[in-house]
């Protein structure tokens, strides 16, 4: 029986590995969740001028160091704090149970919504009959853009229950604006995306991006689109400037007014969610996706089947991982040495724990080090691989084994590098535009966005008819 | 007569908003550049690791001065407790063995917590037997007795905390330093 199911995997990598994606990419998703709340924090103290919650930290008594990774235990001690706290219902609370389901559909809307981003280029595999496609994305379905946006408006489904069955003033209002929102913000959201659409002729993220890999990168393709869908999306986020849904100074915390211990972490981990998920939209509809040239480059033998990215990175896959290895390994000298100067200054500052510190600091900068040699060391090692395809199956390049698993991993890395910076974007505007009034957000979206959506989306209907 | 202020005319390029955004943007992601490469950058300390550098003439927890043999300058003459407005000076006084002075105290206790640091007692004492130089601003206990500072503990102090050259706390009767003020107490009167 257990023989019979190890043969089976052994025989079907790509189905299996297919299978694996499921969990495997909502779940690298929500990973960078507590980066992206450290983020925040972080970079909200570091705007600010000031170092942040940095006091959490684990006591290593073998080492005689307190690490505190950069803030990131303050992840783990709110997840402990909210989920032990009593889940308290307030007496006047709807008792029709949409109180405590409102936190669960924003999240469980959310975490569908990777399914359908391509994390990947689809790789080609030899079959009995042919040639097998594993596709990028989890869900790979024509409408794949359009499935995305259905199930990312059924987040309000959730604000609203939970606001209005809160039987709460301050709720009901937060309620009242996201749904609002809701309405103005996704019909922008829809028709600057729609400039794409056009341009590509299909809603399957996998063939937008594939586009871009032939092509040029979408916010070289579409400007404006990318300007106009990236400031409705933050509004879709209910982000700063458009955070009037929570508008903790005007009704005290929105939506979630009447939620703590675990259904506050629900609410907020959903927001949050939906920040990383605009942030791969973005990345997939506007930056390229997983490629890594705004421009294609020259491929050796072109086929049809394959977009011109994905296969010149096959080609040079030894210089692509070089490239991703030797910035990751200056990015990690860079920040060993700026933890260095910390260590240094912390020192002179005559604090009674500057021991301690800088010996946990030296810790940090020998990890950081270490990570930093490593790379440049797998960097050199690899610059001159340049793999050849194995087989050509029916016209398709076949790569096999390592060199698939390798581009796939490099490729999921370049998304997520994408990710990462569209994230800080959206903690870097929070932290410097002050929330709209409610008005200027309605006359924002509906006399600036929608129009400025509408005029792209014309003439890029005027440019695709005369190139075509 | 209402006053008008005439709201900033604003250009097209301030209108469109976005260019105001880039700039706001990048003001502060200088800030945010100069806090993650530049540790000095930050004006906050990490309390309570590092203390904030107190001045000497910041009006601080109290100290009796000495005289020369070790004994309280204060005659307790209740000038500090009646000038207090907390009313946190508790004074008992005793006969002096000395024959110049009158009285001596035999409990000067300030309740630290009734405290305001007004800084009336250092004016009001006439022999300058109260400062409030000592630094410490920040003061922690466990219990309301721990913060009422007897005679012993206001006169727990080190001279060579206090240099002559510092900046003393105030100018009160026998002139602005210590060791002046002895000697002018020496030489120019005969009590």
């Amino acid at each position: 029986m257990i023989t019979d199911v190890i043969n089976w995997i052994c025989a079907n990598p790509y189905l299996v590995a297919s299978l694996l994606l499921v969990p495997a990419v909502p779940l690298i998703f929500f990973n960078i969740l507590p980066l992206l709340v450290v983020m925040e924090r972080r970079g909200a103290a570091f705007i600010q001028d000031r170092p942040g919650p940095n006091r959490a930290g684990i006591w290593i008594p073998g080492l005689n160091v307190r690490i505190r990774a950069f803030g990131m235990i303050y992840n783990a001690c709110d997840f402990v704090k909210l989920a032990v706290k009593e889940r308290f219902n307030p007496a006047f609370a709807a008792a029709s149970g949409y109180y405590v389901a409102g936190p669960f559909i924003p999240l469980a809307a959310a975490l569908i919504l990777p399914a359908f981003i391509p994390v990947f280029a689809p790789i080609a595999y030899s079959t009995a009959d042919g040639v097998g496609w594993l596709h990028g994305t989890t869900i790979a379905t024509h409408s794949g853009l359009l499935a995305l946006f259905a199930f990312s408006s059924l987040s309000i489904y959730g604000i609203v229950l939970g606001s209005w069955s809160a039987n709460s003033k301050y709720s009901l209002l937060g309620g009242m604006r996201a749904s609002a929102m809701m309405v103005s913000y996704e019909v922008s959201i829809g028709l600057a995306a729609a400039g794409m659409f056009l341009i590509v002729g299909s809603f399957d993220l996998a063939k937008i991006v594939a586009w871009q890999g032939d092509h040029t990168w979408g916010i070289f393709a579409q400007p404006l689109g990318f300007v106009l869908f990236t400031v409705a999306m933050f509004a879709e986020c209910n982000r700063t400037p458009f955070d009037v849904v929570e508008g903790d100074s005007e009704i005290v915390a929105g939506f979630h007014t009447e939620y703590g211990a675990i259904r506050f972490m629900l609410v907020m981990a959903a927001e949050y969610y939906h920040v990383i998920i605009a942030s791969a939209l973005i990345s997939t509809l506007y930056l390229g996706g997983y490629h890594l040239s705004p421009i294609p480059l020259p491929v050796g033998q072109d086929f049809a089947v394959v977009n011109l990215d994905d296969r010149w990175m096959r080609e040079h896959l030894g210089a692509v991982l070089a490239l991703m290895l030797g910035i990751g390994a200056i990015g990690a000298a860079v920040f060993a040495g700026l933890i260095n100067g910390r260590r240094v200054h912390y020192l002179k500052s005559g604090a009674t724990d500057a021991q301690e510190r800088a010996r946990e600091y030296i810790l940090y900068t020998a990890a950081i080090g270490g990570a930093a040699l490593l790379m440049a060391v797998g960097a050199v090692l690899l610059a001159g691989w340049s793999p050849a395809p194995k087989a050509v199956v029916a016209g398709v390049p076949v790569w096999g084994g390592l060199v698939d698993v390798l581009t796939a991993v490099a490729q999921f890395h370049i998304l997520l590098g994408k990710i990462i910076l569209v994230a800080w974007l959206f903690v870097w505007v929070r932290w410097t535009v002050p929330r709209f009034r409610y008005d200027q957000i309605m006359a924002l979206g509906w006399k600036v966005l929608l129009n400025g959506a509408l005029i792209n989306l014309l003439i890029t209907a005027i440019i695709v008819k005369l190139v075509r | 007569m209402a006053k008008v202020i005439p709201r900033p005319d604003l250009g097209v390029w301030e209108r469109l908003y976005i260019g105001e955004i880039v700039k706001g943007l990048m003001t502060t992601f200088g800030h945010a550049g100069k806090a993650l490469t530049n540790p000095a950058h930050f004006p906050t300390l990490q309390y309570p690791e590092q203390q904030p550098d107190i001045p000497r003439d910041y009006r601080s927890r109290h100290r009796l001065m000495k005289r020369a043999d070790g004994s309280p300058r204060c005659v307790a003459c209740y000038m500090c407790s009646t000038a207090c407005p907390a009313r946190c000076i508790n004074i008992v006084a005793e006969e002096s063995p000395d024959k110049h002075i009158e009285k001596r105290p035999v409990r000067f206790e300030i309740d630290l917590l009734l405290c305001v640091f007004c800084g009336y007692c250092v004016e009001a004492c006439p022999c300058d037997a109260i400062r409030m130089d000592t630094k410490q601003a920040i003061l922690v206990g466990g219990d309301r007795a721990s913060f009422v500072a007897d005679k012993a503990k206001l006169m727990d102090w080190e001279p060579k905390d206090y240099p002559a050259d510092d900046i003393q706390s105030q100018k009160a009767p026998g002139g602005t330093l210590n060791a002046k003020a002895l000697e002018e107490l020496r030489s120019g009167s005969d009590h």
